[in-house]
């Protein structure tokens, strides 16, 4: 654990509360098996303390400020979920004004679970673009080290590489297990809906049914709207208590939308998202 | 059609120009695969991803959805948010295993009687050609 | 095991079954596929007796009269290596499901329904059975329990209807049964009576700050059984569907002109305590929990039940009761 980090975020922490610029914190504790971490929520000087960062802060705390609109909050963010935060404030979701952001020169996370801490970096870590947050208050954390990033989208093309009957196959037998729990909507800082598509019962686009067929219009919907949205946190592959590989449908479409719109999201606080707008003289080989 | 196999096709086509054309089709008493049925909507941008994919779980073995020329959209710009869609859909659709041929975007004008007839000549031939989905 | 492919004969086998990165209840056609070496399964032996999805009856017509068609449970089951926590979990939704008036598909799954228990050799880091009435053999609510010794399974028949499941050449045995594991104790004695009193407490808004409100919870629980019906119809003829549901969704209290009793998280977090801590033991006489601690492997963000008991209590020491 880096202790200089970590007693950067709580310095910054308690000056916060002190001062009473901020009603909160949102940031990270140790969890309950004292080996990953958890997301934590700071109101007063005597649970500052509390607050860590290391390689299990996996969780995208920006979905907290979605509940917390009419106060102001402090949030330790990382660089992906500085990319939620463009995305949120870009949907118009969230009020600058409203945040203290402590950015965070993350080094990568590991993957975690209950009582388990994996060794190698997440696959959205190791093909991550950005050495620090995008939008912050206060950084903390050393000057970023640049490690050798991997090639993204590999696994997406292993998968475009397949038959399509073994492409049908696979995802036939993915979405089978979903128990439409909707950890994974839930967890997305770009699910935000008042009332998602799924729950709407005029039109009944989807039903209570848990069964193949209403899971794989779940699944697919719910990739499609984020269609040009999505960070790649990934949160929603690793809260899926059947292992359903969401990061392999979210990466297609991001692969796609950057090929077609040279765009990804999440990149400014002022964006055109690629399916809120369009280009009239361009060819996606629907002309002859 | 080979063996017997007749492909059900769902056409979406808006209101304005694709349906339009479909009826002079009619009207001028053109003939084509009656493999298709119609839905009409106000604009091919209405046409939601979802209904495409409930068409495909419902039996569709192709889908075509057609609407008003690039610039030419009744509601001005709802073609070019379809268009944006469904490059994408296509394209997912097709890593999902459903074939990418198996969704087809047309423009067709309401004067356009004799390209409709042709547009869904040759998808209704090609889904006969490509044959039922694996799993219908 | 050679035995448990005669049971498969006339009857579907649940067993444990390896699925990619998990444990599940599949029906197994062969003795291979069956899981013996797991802590426990991802999803409890609830699904089987209230599955996540399950037509109640359709309704047809023939020549224009409706008729009812109620569903059928088709053939004996047998569920092989549940877990000791698991049985209890099902004789606890007893409670609710058989009492006056019985809901009638869950009856005949649970009479045509027998269990055979695995023991638990080793705890997982997340067990706590022991504090909730339960143990790593408890042979309560199993028709036959396993206990696997170093050549084999010592075999507990508890009941009539395990005898049943039974070859005749059984050798008697002497052999004493192994203890079962030490487990940490969760403070569980002062649970229900500090929910009703905290109730009002900012407890349960703070706790529910990092709360998801996803279903996770409620599903993988062997005792949660909250569930949605609706109606569809098509074309003249109609089907009513039951699903698992969560109190944890919001909209989980919506009615009709949008009214929501548990509008706030605190609120709704505080509710699935509330049932499993004290609404559920005031019927039933029975803490709804059997210490299995799916809940707090599968919570996305630790919220570990365990904690919640530990914490209450410590709130009923401050104040003094």
């Amino acid at each position: 654990m880096d202790s200089e980090l970590i007693q950067q975020i709580r310095n910054q922490a308690r000056d916060l509360l002190e001062s009473g610029t901020v009603k909160g914190v949102i940031g990270y504790e140790r969890a309950s098996d004292g080996l990953t971490a958890r997301p934590a929520f700071v109101y007063e000087l005597a649970a500052v303390e509390r607050l860590i960062f290391d390689e299990t802060c996996t969780h995208n705390l920006v979905i907290y400020l979605r509940d917390k609109k009419a106060e102001k909050m402090a949030i330790v963010v990382k660089p992906c979920d500085s990319r939620a935060i463009n995305l949120l404030l870009n949907e118009k979701q969230i009020k600058r004004e409203t945040l203290f952001i402590i950015g965070v020169t993350c080094p990568g996370v590991v993957e975690t679970s209950w009582n388990y801490k994996g060794q190698t970096l997440q696959a959205r870590c190791q093909t991550c673009q950005l050495s620090k947050p995008l939008v912050y208050d206060f950084l903390v954390g050393h000057e970023p080290v640049e490690w050798p990033k991997a090639v993204p989208y590999l696994n997406v093309q292993e998968m475009e590489n397949k038959s399509i009957a073994a492409r049908r196959d696979f995802w036939l037998g993915q979405f089978e297990r979903c128990i439409r729990c909707y950890a994974c909507r839930q967890v997305c800082p770009g699910c935000y809906c008042p009332e998602c598509f799924v729950e709407q019962l005029d039109p009944l686009w989807v039903g209570i049914r848990i069964a193949p067929k209403e899971n794989e219009l779940w699944q697919i919907m719910r990739a499609f709207h984020l269609a040009g949205r999505c960070i790649g946190c990934d949160e929603c592959e690793r809260v899926c208590p059947v292992d359903i590989p969401l990061s392999l449908l979210n990466q297609k479409l991001e692969k796609k939308v950057k090929e077609l719109f040279d765009f990804q999201a999440g990149l400014s606080p002022e964006e055109q998202p690629p399916l809120a707008t369009f280009k009239k003289e361009e060819k996606l080989g629907f002309e002859e | 059609m080979n063996s017997g196999y007749s492909p059900k096709i769902i056409g979406f086509l808006c209101n304005w120009c694709s349906y339009a054309g479909a009826d002079m089709a009619g009207t001028s008493r053109m003939s084509y695969e009656p493999n298709i049925r119609i839905i009409r909507v106000p604009c091919s941008g209405r046409v939601d991803p979802i209904l495409l994919l409930k068409c495909f779980q419902q039996g569709a073995d192709g889908v075509l959805v057609s609407g008003c020329h690039p610039g030419d959209c009744h509601y001005n710009e709802g073609n070019y948010h379809a268009r944006r869609k469904f490059a994408l859909l296509r394209d997912f659709l097709d890593y999902l295993g459903i074939g990418k041929e198996r969704l087809r975007v047309e423009w067709c004008s309401a004067s356009e009687g004799q390209r409709f007839v042709d547009k869904v000549s040759s998808f209704t031939k090609e889904m006969a050609e490509l044959g039922p989905r694996s799993e219908s | 095991m050679r035995w448990l492919d005669q049971l498969l004969q006339e009857r579907i086998l649940l067993a444990p079954v390896r699925v990619e990165g998990l444990i599940l209840f599949q029906p197994v056609s062969k003795v291979e596929e069956v899981a013996l070496d797991f802590g426990n399964t991802t999803f409890s032996p609830k699904e089987w007796f209230l599955p996540p999805t399950e037509t109640l009856f359709s309704m047809q017509r023939n020549d224009g009269q409706p008729q009812l068609v109620p569903s059928m449970v088709e053939k004996d089951v047998v569920i092989f290596g549940l877990r000791s926590c698991d049985a209890k979990g099902i004789a606890l939704m007893d409670g609710p499901f058989l009492r006056e008036p019985a809901d009638t598909l869950y009856q005949e799954r649970r009479t045509r329904t027998s269990l055979i228990g695995l023991s638990c050799r080793q705890a997982q880091p997340e067990c706590f059975c022991t504090s909730v009435g339960s143990a790593p053999n408890d042979s309560s609510h199993v028709d036959i329990l396993l206990t696997e010794i170093e050549d084999g399974y010592i075999v507990q028949v508890i009941t009539d209807k395990g005898k049943a499941l039974l070859p005749q050449a059984l050798v008697e045995s002497e052999e004493a049964l192994p203890p079962p594991p030490e487990l940490q104790a969760v403070p569980t004695k002062q649970v229900t009576q500090a929910v009703r009193e905290f109730f009002n407490n900012p407890y349960w808004g703070r706790l529910a700050d990092r709360c998801l409100h996803c279903n996770i919870c409620a599903y993988v629980c062997p005792t949660c059984y909250c569930f949605d019906v609706r109606d569809y119809s098509n074309k003249g003829s109609l089907e009513r569907v039951r699903s698992w549901d969560s109190c944890q969704s919001a909209g989980f209290t919506r009615i009709a002109g949008g009214y929501e009793r548990r509008a706030t998280k605190g609120a709704r977090l505080r509710q699935r305590f509330s049932h499993k801590l004290l609404y559920f033991p005031e019927e039933f006489h029975d803490i709804a929990c059997v210490g299995c601690g799916r809940c707090v492997k599968s919570c996305p963000v630790n919220i570990d039940i365990r904690e919640v008991m530990s914490d209450l209590e410590q709130l009923e020491a401050k104040s003094g009761s």
